[in-house]
């Protein structure tokens, strides 16, 4: 087992009902490694994190994490290795913030367990290292999108994972705020050695945040490598079936707009 | 944290109070230094020839009711926690699920069939509560496995065992079977005996501590399936145990006291209004919130001046315009839909 495999994706193939959804997935992510997942709507990003995540197709032996598959852990040890931040969560009752980002850690209270004083303490300093701790009390669905979306990664990281997976964090925010959380995803990635994976809409925020990208069409990778091999025109064309052009800019970074 | 044991403290400090009241006041008065005479005469055994009145009154009628008030309001109102929570619709009630349509006809046919002990009247409610549920089960699993295919099957199981009920009312006989079934479908703590009060404590007791047990988790489950899931929660199994254990308890109630309507969807209501939406501490104070409650509204239908009506009718009476209320002030705090 190399460190570079913390998750390893063999042949996966998922259907709901006749239809196929993904065919023929492999690749591997490493520690450190933020991945982003890249293609049209209904390319099937989502369904592959889902898979991922046990949640959708549990019982083939195509995910491993740590070289282990998870097709036969318990939904509590899945728990222990990943973690998930939705694109955005609603919540019926009125819970603070800081009764769910404990929520994250129910994966280590047992089944019949309570958090107890010290777990509240600990979740407030999860939030104090994502610089919110000023949110603890407030009611969870009055935060602003940004907000919500800060909370639900401090309750990602409350769980302890060794995986984060995101679906669509940044769709619903503003364009300052996509680049605060992803800022916060890269940190957060680098000082706890985490293996991210990430599915995204923006080409560009793709470019300029993952290091490693996978791109999708139709339930096929049909590139996949580091962001320096697979990030050009030619690939993006492919899934996206836009002609695009991607400029340089004066400091070195790129930029992806349709091509006129 | 603090705040919340101080309103479990108030809670059971008023249900103590209530069930004293409670204790002291109907058709016969009871004296409040009587009720400790009689206590302590209970403990010494000896016996007092004043004091045989009320001590029967205490003793045979009034404590085991107020004691089944309790055990129905504590049980109807975790259960109403419960389903809320893992339903996550603050609009749902324990009966969600057919349980009481179920227990209303298992009920109505052992009437109809001249059942002779109430026992087995409450043998069949409690029988037919449970079925209608395991069917709505199924068949809410049979699909998309959602909670919307699990509630529109409660809504099909209760409309089939409603049918049923009118049915057998419609067939019983006028003067005998009608009225008995037309009681206890309305409800009602009035026939209450020791022995109906063991065999609901013994199993409403089992399934509340069931639930307390397992308080914490509910609140994953109330997040969503999928974030429940990815937080570490069997969703399946964990469903099927809460829904279990819940529908258990409120068979029970209601297979004691008839269908009791409202206090199982208010009284989550008011207590998230007062400790929050946390089950750590929802639970076992829509418990003894449920519990207090049911007491009062059984007191106040059995002191009415113009003698006792169904308790159904003051639960639905009060519990309704409370919704409404919570209702209209919905955009504030408690809850969104």
């Amino acid at each position: 087992m190399n460190n570079n495999e913390t998750l390893a994706v063999n042949d996966l193939n998922f259907a709901y009902r006749e239809r196929k959804v993904l065919q023929n997935i492999n690749f591997s992510v490493g520690n450190g490694d933020i991945c982003g997942l890249l293609g049209p709507n209904g390319s099937g990003k989502t369904t592959l994190l889902k898979c991922i995540n046990g949640i959708l197709g549990n019982g083939n032996n195509s995910i491993k994490v740590h070289g282990k598959s998870i097709s036969s852990l318990q939904r509590e040890e899945i728990a222990k290795l990943m973690a998930v931040v939705p694109q955005e969560l609603h919540l019926v009752f009125s819970f603070t913030v800081l009764q769910v980002v404990v929520m994250g850690g129910g994966s280590r209270f047992g089944l019949t367990g309570t958090p107890k004083e010290k777990d509240y303490l600990e979740a407030l300093e999860v939030l104090e290292e994502l610089g919110v701790p000023h949110l603890a009390s407030r009611i969870f669905n009055e935060l602003s999108g940004g907000e919500k979306q800060i909370v639900l990664i401090a309750k990602a990281l409350f769980q302890k994972p060794h995986i984060l997976l995101l679906d669509e964090p940044i769709s619903h925010l503003d364009f300052k705020k996509q680049y605060t959380i992803m800022e916060l995803i890269k940190k957060i990635t680098r000082e706890k050695n985490l293996t991210t994976l990430i599915t995204l809409h923006d080409p560009n925020i793709a470019g300029r945040y993952c290091n490693k990208l996978v791109m999708l069409k139709e339930g096929n990778i049909v590139y996949q490598g580091s962001r320096e091999d697979v990030f050009h025109a030619k690939s993006l064309e492919a899934i996206y079936d836009i002609r695009v052009q991607i400029e340089n800019t004066r400091k070195g970074g790129m930029y992806v707009l349709p091509a006129d | 944290m603090k705040k919340n044991i101080n309103a479990l403290i108030v809670v059971t400090i008023v249900l103590i109070i209530a069930a004293i009241v409670a204790l002291i006041h109907g058709q016969y008065e009871i004296g409040l230094k009587d009720i400790w005479k009689i206590i302590l005469l209970k403990f010494s055994g000896s016996s007092n020839e004043e004091l045989s009145t009320p001590s029967l009154v205490l003793w045979s009628v009034r404590l085991p009711r107020v004691i089944m008030a309790i055990l129905a309001g504590s049980a109807l109102s975790v259960a109403g926690a419960v389903f809320q929570g893992i339903m996550r619709n603050p609009l749902v009630s324990p009966s969600i699920l057919g349980v009481s349509s179920g227990a209303s006809f298992g009920a109505a046919m052992a009437i109809f069939l001249s059942a002779r002990t109430a026992f087995l009247v409450e043998l069949s409610a409690l029988f037919w509560g449970l079925l209608a549920v395991i069917i709505a089960y199924k068949i809410g699993n049979r699909g998309i496995n959602s909670i919307t295919t699990l509630v529109l099957a409660g809504v099909i199981v209760s409309a089939i065992f409603s049918a049923g009920l009118s049915f057998m009312m419609y067939q019983a006989d006028p003067y005998e079977q009608l009225p008995a079934i037309v009681f206890w479908t309305m409800g009602g703590f009035n026939k209450i005996l020791w022995a109906n009060v063991f065999r609901a404590f013994i199993i409403i007791s089992i399934g509340i501590i069931v639930i307390y047990v397992f308080r914490w988790r509910l609140n994953l489950l109330a997040t969503g399936d999928e974030e429940a899931m990815s937080m570490g929660v069997n969703i399946k199994t964990a469903r099927a145990l809460y829904v279990t254990f819940a529908t258990v308890i409120v068979a029970a109630a209601t297979a004691s006291c008839g269908t009791i309507g409202w206090v199982g969807l208010v009284v989550p209501h008011m207590s998230r209004m007062i400790v929050g939406p946390d089950h750590e501490i929802l639970i076992p104070f829509s418990a003894l919130l449920g519990g207090t409650f049911m007491l009062l509204m059984d007191t106040i239908v059995r002191n009415l001046p113009g003698g006792e009506i169904p308790i159904s009718i003051i639960t639905s009476f009060l519990g309704a315009p409370f919704l409404a209320y919570l209702l209209m002030r919905q955009n504030r705090q408690e809850w969104k839909m």
